[in-house]
């Protein structure tokens, strides 16, 4: 049950975005450089999130990428769904064309595990992370 | 991020050999029909599941498969680790791999904590509370 590299490296790359001074962009070759994914997978990652409006993309000599919100408003769960699809852990949650739906007890196990999921990747926000990796940078600092 | 095949067609497995108990072994065959999943592929399932000591198996015209233990003795945890390895979300970095600070921080915000709570969803769940106690009308699996 595992989260697809594109989910987690699109975590680290918007943990970049967010940790820059507001309104700053960096381009596809700085998020690199600063995340060690290839830039060419950063495009491929950059569309989805750019469609969700949760990466904003500026043209020109000066351009690149930015969060496309205040890191409050983006969640985790936003940004995985955006690259990963989605996050149930059985197919058949989503589809709904299964003859035992209603008397399937293995359902409401699935269920569970998914609520689960998506109440912990909802609640945190990308300025959660950006907050945690601060104090994670001072405490290391201070060791 | 799924569950796979093995993992559901083992709980399923479990779950209908729970709500056969009355009987004294159920034949694979009949499991595999009731569950629409292929017999071999049930086979292998039922193997790991015997292996881990929760299904006893005996063989002969009248054989088949039972619970080895009850139902609120088997936890639903401790079944999908057996079917699926492990159910994290992310692979523990390899030993001597040192992750960079951004995904070390990704790592402990998010990915340690949804391992946490599905851990706990998983490992406060027996087969009992999935087939639904005895004599109870309240719906299965609702706790707070």
């Amino acid at each position: 049950m595992r989260i697809s590299t594109r989910g987690r490296y699109s975590l680290e790359a918007l943990l970049y975005l967010c940790l820059l001074p507001q309104g700053e962009s960096a381009s596809t070759r700085a998020i690199a450089a600063g995340t060690g994914i290839s830039d060419g997978y950063l495009e491929q990652l950059f569309i989805p999130l750019k469609r969700d409006g949760i990466v904003r993309g500026i043209r020109g000599p000066q351009g690149g990428y930015l969060p496309g919100r205040t890191p409050e408003r983006i969640t985790v769960g936003e940004v995985l769904r955006s690259v990963e699809g989605s996050l149930e852990p059985v197919a058949c949650l989503s589809d709904e064309t299964c003859p035992a739906e209603a008397t399937c007890p293995t359902r409401s196990l699935w269920s569970r595990i998914a609520e689960t999921i998506a109440e912990c990747v909802d609640s945190i926000s990308l300025d959660d992370l950006a907050t945690a990796y601060r104090l994670q940078g001072s405490g290391e600092a201070q060791i | 991020m799924r569950i796979s095949t093995r993992g559901r067609y083992g709980v399923r497995f479990l779950v209908d050999l729970a709500q056969s108990a009355g009987e004294t072994h159920v034949p694979l065959a009949a499991i595999a029909e009731r569950q629409r999943i292929s017999a071999r592929y049930l086979e292998h399932v039922a193997v790991i599941l015997r292996r881990m000591g929760y299904v006893r198996s005996i063989k002969g015209a009248s054989g088949g498969y039972a619970l080895a233990r009850e139902p609120a003795d088997i936890p639903i945890g401790d079944v999908l680790r057996a079917l699926e390895g492990d159910i994290l979300v992310v692979d523990d970095p390899l030993p001597g791999e040192t992750e960079g600070p951004l995904a070390r921080c990704v790592r402990s915000v998010v990915y340690d904590r949804l391992n946490r709570r599905i851990a706990d969803i998983v490992d406060r769940l027996t087969l009992a509370d999935i087939v639904g106690g005895e004599g109870t009308d309240r719906p299965p699996m609702y706790y707070i």
